[in-house]
């Protein structure tokens, strides 16, 4: 994965999370794109993808308390994004073991995935940052 | 057809390239076609109902589509396969998601479909619109075209 300071929303311990995020999905696509048996592939998917979707629950909560710790307006809407995501992952797993590990469909879900997370984090969570060193800058004022 | 339709769409593409990719792409002709042909591989469809019907297109080259992914993921990519599709696919809906808040702001409530991919050489993609507004956009990593028709 490419990681780009300009991802980055200004808020410390989100931006090391991006980043550790971002090195989670990177061991998952490459083990996507890997030319392994079928069998092996599987099981390393599965891995790579449950060792990315539990930091994608730490990050998430993480967000989400900072967001409420500085009342960002959109918090709700952030949260039901949070869940969907959440929920297509949990999806694809199902999926995935009914489609006997089909390789299109891996493909697929991990193409979308990399766009998707790229975007969240480049584009949608850029808004949280700014609110809450805003909001920091109007705490310090006030003491 | 009214080009003011076009803007937030341009204005999507561009902030979605800069945001994402850290690129800048250059506006070049736009075009009106009878008909939606194109020479590019990747092709995305992004279908929209509401306020306005019809559909925006994103055609890429082979080599752009495989540049793009590359350039997010890190990654070399041989061949148009279903993760780089897909991936193409997902940035048109993002950018397609970006076109409809503009138009909201225009006062025109829309929605779009999932993205549909056609790769192959020369597309005619089909529509029941008799006009297509095409622009074309050049970037570092290669040129693509964005189609714009309404039913």
């Amino acid at each position: 994965m490419i990681w780009r300071d300009e991802y980055k929303i200004g808020v410390e311990l989100v931006d090391k999370q991006h980043k550790e995020l971002f090195s989670r999905l990177g061991d998952f696509i490459q083990t996507v794109r890997s030319d392994k048996e079928k069998a092996e592939k599987k099981e390393e998917v599965e891995k790579t993808l449950n060792f990315m979707g539990e930091y994608v629950v730490t990050h998430f909560d993480a967000e989400e308390a900072l967001q409420k710790r500085y009342n960002y307006p959109d918090y709700e809407k952030h949260h039901q994004i949070h869940e969907d995501f959440k929920a297509e992952v949990a999806d694809f797993q199902h999926q995935y073991s009914k489609n006997d590990y089909d390789e299109d469909f891996l493909l697929e879900f991990s193409g979308r995935l990399l766009t998707w997370l790229i975007n969240h984090v480049a584009s949608t969570d850029q808004d949280i940052g700014e609110h809450i060193n805003s909001a920091k800058e109007n705490e310090e004022e006030s003491k | 057809m009214d080009a003011k339709y076009l803007n937030p769409i341009i204005a999507a593409t561009d902030s979605v390239f800069q945001t994402m990719l850290s690129l800048e792409p250059k506006k070049k002709e736009v075009s009106i076609q009878e008909d939606l042909v194109t020479d590019k591989e990747a092709n995305v469809i992004i279908g929209m109902t509401g306020d306005i019907k019809g559909s925006i297109v994103y055609s890429f080259s082979s080599e752009m589509a495989l540049k793009v992914v590359e350039a997010m993921s890190g990654m070399e990519m041989q061949k148009l396969d279903k993760f780089v599709t897909s991936a193409m696919g997902e940035l048109g809906n993002i950018i397609s998601g970006k076109a409809t808040t503009g138009l909201t702001a225009q006062g025109l409530s829309c929605d779009i479909a999932p993205p549909q991919i056609v790769t192959g050489k020369n597309i005619n993609i089909s529509s029941e619109a008799d006009k297509v507004l095409m622009v074309k956009f050049n970037t570092e990593l290669g040129e693509f075209d964005v189609g714009f028709s309404i039913n």
